[in-house]
């Protein structure tokens, strides 16, 4: 090839030109493709990569012949952060470990705590907490199933998402002030009351975001095209999915039934009738199932939760733990010290180290924090359930073809807050 | 209450460890002859003649106290721990020493007992109510407990009834964050207020004296500071006045607290009644970082901690040092930190100020140094040296090292702050931290030191004409020696504050000041004390050492020093007193302070104190 | 909680383990020695069903009143017969922070074991790719030591040529 690029040799006359003559290298058109391996970077800007994940992608051909995820660049150095501020102070740096369910991070880290602390929080708060977590587990598996149906193909799924998406926002941020980061409830139970009437405005959402459920089910479950790219593809064993600790929706759809709710039930779901779907393959259709079945099962723990919620206080009374009411503050000694204390110093949660979990909207989000005895924690790692579920992935798309990575992308859920800390 | 006992914190229901001897178990040898201390003192020695008893030893042995188990000394136990004290010890420092503390408000180890807070209140086994533990000394097989619901009910109790007039004032408070009845409130009572009603009112702002200030309002009445003027200083200038709600501290009539120690009463006051008029509402006591380091305001050399943020001293506490200054300090070396911050010189300057008020050239450190090299290099072994006592040790010898072997300086003038009056405690008439300190240097340089007003006659005579000056206080009148000084044709001085003399000074090095750099002194005995660096230095500035090695360096000497531990291990072997002293080891452990503190040291990748530049931030704390 | 595990590892391995203790929530630990983690882990794996692998994460210990040695690696493997987490410990020196890998008994260890690599600097002996995972190649030091600075800045570094991307099949290929 070099050749034809020698300066040196005139121009021919007769050597057909390119500007003109659209065969003009009609022989290389022809020519076979090259055999050699290919890297393709998905990433770290890439619409498929939720977050900024960089897949290096070795391909022989089409299929994947090798990849390495790189992740870290939403890293923003969470324990570090925590173990530098209060354990309240911690609460909006949680937000922003996944993003699309915040209110599970906040209240996983607060079951944490109180554990450590040694807290029986008040009946009310965990109801509460029931009904935020299962609201924003709706919000979570609703973005996933929508953000699946769009990047494969079909964008009115999607607009339906996140029409029901905005319902539970609406909801959400009438509950907690805030649309994403939601910095819900303290140490010791929660910092406010449901508002007035909402238990009516979340049951006419619920109707709506079932009724919409549907006719995203509708759209994706028996659509060929959707059926045709998640069917059979990604596919990972039961043992190996147990063997790389995948929990939550991911490794129910390989047929293992273990739901944290369940299996070590905390707060009140135990009073709650609701079934753990569980699928059978382990493919990408399997873990969107679970995610629609999930969604409705979600409905079901929050009309009995909206129901039985009983009346009460929402926090503990014991002011080394939670804030003495603003009356208090402002108008008595005991209350402002308090009230100084716990905000300059934070709460003395005693030495010790506690290892706990709650079930997330991607699987178990395990806490294990160390206290000095002081107000700010000693260590708090965070076990993302994303983490070993991402760790997976170039295993399990090993062989397989490139266009097989975007749905096993989007349907594992990964978010990039909680998996790069 | 109960209601909020069963979900309280589990910190403070632990039982005792394991492997502590509980109150029935003593030790193997002495079992039949002492039965268990608290049954032994419960009741009298008399009652063991009961049939039940057992028969041999107890009838045998006559009513009386036994034998101490350790002869010399008192034995007994405090939470289950033994402890072996000296007779005559109280309960608050026996406890200590077994690691239960026992919350007091009104006691002070130095100070003598008045047992009126009630906060001390323990269970001890030989009363039959709760006895205050600052008051009552030990006795031998007394078994102490400082944490059953008795003694929480108590300290529940006081706290209620001391916050019971309490005004709600931490918001505005100076002591907010190191104050007494903020930890203890969140460590004993953590309850609602009960009072339905106003609370006493009194004077807010009762001024005392020059620099005490007194709110009644939050004084608790734990007499520590009417006891303090009356046992340290021995002023008794200070009494409680009025009857139950109406007590109050306060002056005798006509009189004022005006004493040089009166501001010690601002520290050891347990709330925030009593304030420093100088430090009130300057800071935040939490954004405040502290250094260990010595006062420099009279050659006692008292131990303080420098309380800093960013670069700015906001004031001095008194450091424990029972050979020097116990737990005080005077009120005149607690103001002079302000040089500290007013009136630095923070950058070189080269050439004299033309007439007041003119501006003159700043330069780099780096070309001032150059041209004062270049100066004295013209009139090497003509220069007379001044050196001021105020510098330190690292100071002192790196200077006099260059003045001497580089300048061919034979004798030195002994500058520094003119004498004042020294008083009947701490304070001493010589106010320089460091004159033992220059007097060892120069005899271990073989340097003879020269008074001051000898410096003066020989400018005037036309003697002098070429001046290197470490450190520019001057003992005399410093307008006087000014003009003397614009006679001279060279006069590099390194000074750390401006005055008229470093108006007349043809290149003018920013030296650092005591808080800038770690050193140490020689105080009024002859104790050598460590001082640490709070922040780095302000401006321009180094140490005087390092301007020493800087002009060393470009007068063509050899100076390796790059640090000032390295300059005193390397120039202290030179001066006989100075070689034994373990600068290292010397070291004040840099202790936290009480109450709320910064991040540890440099734990943001900044020195303490550094928050922010500027304008403090809540977050990041 | 139950000590069921912990009780056949040290009745099997009574070697291997150095220590046992109640944390005050009532979770059971077991204090391992780094030597004998392997062989406790495949035991765990196949002989009790502790098969679901959580997490491992570390403790510096600098600033704690006991910190000698000074990291203390920690594991959290569950079972999904007996629904229950298995606590180990492995306690590293400063001076030889080393570990042996569990990536051949759990292939869930592996973005762990790199995980506490990046952010402690313990190495784990045998892993078949010990290379940061959150941070990049050149971050100088491991942030969650407790002597890394909050505030502490990083050196720039230069751009990395970019070897491993080559454009599609054509004629502009490097070929």
């Amino acid at each position: 090839m070099a050749d034809t690029h020698k300066p040196a040799s005139p121009p021919n006359p007769e050597a057909p030109n390119p500007d003109i003559d659209a065969y003009a290298h009609e022989a290389e058109l022809e020519a076979h493709l090259q055999t050699k391996r290919m890297y393709v970077n998905m990433g770290p800007s890439h619409p498929a990569m939720h977050g900024t994940v960089r897949m290096k992608v070795e391909l022989e051909g089409e299929n994947i012949a090798s990849s390495d995820c790189e992740i870290g660049f939403l890293h923003r150095g969470f324990q570090k952060s925590c173990e530098n501020v209060t354990w309240t102070q911690c609460l909006p740096y949680t937000d922003r470990l996944n993003y699309v369910s915040a209110m599970m991070n906040n209240f996983g880290f607060l079951n944490a705590v109180e554990k450590l602390i040694g807290l029986e929080i008040p009946e009310r708060a965990q109801y509460i907490r029931v009904i935020g977590s299962e609201l924003h587990r709706i919000h979570d598996h609703l973005t996933c199933v929508g953000a699946t149906g769009m990047e494969l193909g079909g964008f009115a799924p999607f607009l339906f998402a996140v029409e029901a998406r905005e319902l539970v926002m609406d909801r959400v941020a009438e509950l907690t002030g805030a649309r994403l980061t939601t910095n819900f409830g303290r140490i010791g139970g929660m910092n406010r009351d449901l508002p007035e009437g909402w238990i009516e405005k979340v049951h006419k959402s619920l109707d709506k975001v079932m009724e919409l459920v549907t006719e995203i089910d509708g759209l994706l479950t028996r659509n060929r095209i959707f059926v045709d790219r998640t069917k059979d593809t990604g596919v990972i064993s039961a043992e190996d999915a147990i063997d790389y600790g995948w929990t939550g929706p991911c490794l129910r759809a390989c047929g293992v039934n273990y739901d944290v709710r369940k299996a070590k039930p905390y707060w009140v779901y135990d009073r709650f009738d609701f079934d753990v779907p569980v699928g059978e393959k382990g493919d990408n259709y399997d873990r969107y199932l679970m995610r629609i079945e999930e969604l409705k099962q979600s409905e079901r723990i929050l009309r009995q939760a909206l129901k039985q919620i009983p009346a009460g206080p929402i926090i503990l009374d014991d002011w080394r733990i939670a804030l003495p009411p603003k009356p208090e503050v402002y108008g008595t000694i005991e209350g402002v010290i308090s009230h100084f204390k716990l905000v300059m110093e934070g709460i003395q949660v005693p030495a010790g180290e506690v290892y706990d979990c709650t079930e997330a909207a991607n699987g178990e989000l395990g806490w294990y924090m160390v206290s000095d005895g002081s107000g700010r924690p000693y260590k708090v790692h965070v076990r993302a359930p994303g983490y070993p579920i991402l760790s997976a992935v170039p295993s399990i798309i090993k062989g397989k073809m490139l266009a097989d990575l975007i749905p096993t992308f989007d349907t594992i859920n990964m978010i990039g807050g909680e998996v790069e800390q | 209450m109960s209601d909020n006992d069963t979900k309280k914190p589990t910190g403070d229901s632990q039982t005792p460890p394991k492997g502590a001897p509980s109150e029935t178990r003593e030790a193997p040898g002495s079992t039949p002859k002492h039965p268990p201390a608290g049954a032994k003192l419960d009741t009298p020695p008399a009652a063991h003649s009961s049939p039940t008893a057992p028969p041999p030893p107890p009838a045998a042995k006559p009513a009386g106290p036994p034998p101490p188990k350790n002869p010399g000394f008192v034995t007994c136990t405090i939470d289950g721990k033994e402890v072996v004290v000296k007779p005559g010890t109280n309960m608050v420092e026996a406890a200590r020493m077994v690691g239960s503390d026992i919350p007091y408000f009104c006691y002070h180890p130095r100070l003598s007992i008045a047992a009126n807070c009630r906060m001390c209140m323990v269970e001890a086994s030989n009363a039959p109510k709760l006895v205050p533990a600052c008051q009552t000394p030990l006795a031998e097989g007394q078994v102490i407990k400082t944490n059953t619901l008795k003694v929480k009910e108590q300290q529940r109790a006081v706290m209620e009834f001391l916050l019971l007039n309490h005004p709600v004032d931490c918001s505005i408070c100076d002591q907010a964050g190191e104050c007494k009845l903020q930890d203890y409130y969140m460590r004993y009572d953590y309850r609602p207020s009960r009072l339905e009603g106003g609370k006493v009112m009194k004077n807010k702002r009762k001024v005392l004296g020059p620099r005490v200030v007194l709110d009644q309002e939050r004084c608790i009445i734990c007499s520590r500071c009417v006891r303090f003027m009356n046992e340290i200083p021995k002023e008794p200038q200070l009494g409680i006045f009025g009857r139950g709600s109406h007590e109050v501290i306060d002056t005798f009539p006509g009189s004022e607290l005006n004493s040089n120690y009166s501001l010690n009463t601002v520290d050891i006051c347990p709330v925030g009644a009593l304030l420093n008029r100088d430090f009130r509402f300057r800071a935040r006591a939490w954004f405040l970082s502290a250094a260990p380091s010595v006062c420099t305001g009279c050659s006692r050399g008292c131990n303080i901690y420098a309380d800093f943020m960013g670069q700015e001293t906001y004031r001095y506490r008194p450091r424990e040092n029972e050979a020097i200054n116990k737990s005080w300090m005077c009120d005149q070396g607690r103001m002079s930190y302000k040089y500290l911050n007013l009136g630095r010189v923070l950058s070189a300057v080269v050439g004299r100020q033309q007439g007041a008020g003119t501006a003159r050239p700043e330069v780099a450190r780096k070309e001032a140094i150059k041209a004062a090299a270049k100066a004295l290099a013209e009139v090497k072994g003509m220069v007379a040296v001044l050196a001021s006592p105020l510098a330190s040790n690292e100071d002192l010898l790196a200077t006099l090292t260059f003045a001497k072997g580089t300048l061919g300086a034979r004798e030195v003038y002994v500058g520094g702050r003119p004498q004042g009056d020294a008083d009947h405690y701490l304070m001493t008439a010589d106010k320089n931290p460091n004159r033992k300190g220059l007097e060892l240097i120069a005899a271990g340089l073989g340097l003879a030191l020269k008074p001051f007003e000898e410096l003066v006659k020989a400018i005037d005579g036309g003697k002098v004409k070429a001046l290197y000056a470490v450190g520019t206080e001057v003992p005399g009148n410093v307008e006087t020696f000014a003009q003397a000084a614009a006679k001279l044709d060279v006069f590099v001085a390194q000074a750390m504050n401006e005055s008229p003399l470093t108006a007349q000074a043809t290149v003018l090095l920013p030296a650092s000041t005591h808080v800038e750099y770690d050193g140490s002194f020689v105080q009024v005995d002859g104790i050598i004390q460590r001082f640490r660096k709070a922040y780095p230095s302000k401006g321009d500035a180094v140490a005087h050492w390092a301007l020493a090695a800087e002009l060393t360096r470009e007068l063509g000497g050899t100076a390796a020093w790059t640090t000032s531990r390295e300059a005193f291990r390397e120039l202290g072997k030179q001066v006989a007193e100075l070689a034994q002293f373990d600068w290292d080891k010397a070291s004040p452990p840099d202790r936290e302070k009480p109450g709320i503190n910064p991040l540890p040291t440099a734990a943001d990748g900044r020195p303490p104190g550094y928050r922010e530049f500027g304008a403090p931030r809540v977050r990041g704390l | 909680m139950s000590t069921f595990a912990l009780d056949r590892v040290t009745a099997q391995f009574p070697e291997a383990v150095a220590e046992r203790y109640l944390d005050r929530t009532g979770g059971s630990w077991a204090v391992i020695h780094a030597e004998h983690l392997p062989k406790v882990a495949a035991f765990l794996k196949n002989e009790l069903d502790f098969k679901l692998f959580t997490s491992i994460d570390a403790v510096d210990r600098l600033h704690l009143a006991e910190n000698d040695p000074r990291f203390e690696v920690v594991y959290f493997i569950y079972s999904l017969s007996r629904h229950e987490h298995v606590r180990l410990k492995v306690r590293v020196s400063e001076a030889h922070p080393e570990v042996p890998t569990l990536v051949p008994v759990f292939k869930g260890a592996d973005w762990w074991e790199r995980f506490v690599w990046d952010f402690y600097g313990i190495r784990f002996t045998g892993h078949p790719d010990l290379r940061r995972v959150l941070l990049y190649e050149e971050f100088q030091g491991h942030p969650l030591r407790k002597d890394y600075a909050l505030r502490d800045r990083q050196p720039l570094i230069p751009e990395r040529p970019i070897k491993d991307i080559f454009r599609g099949p054509g004629t502009s290929g490097v070929s």
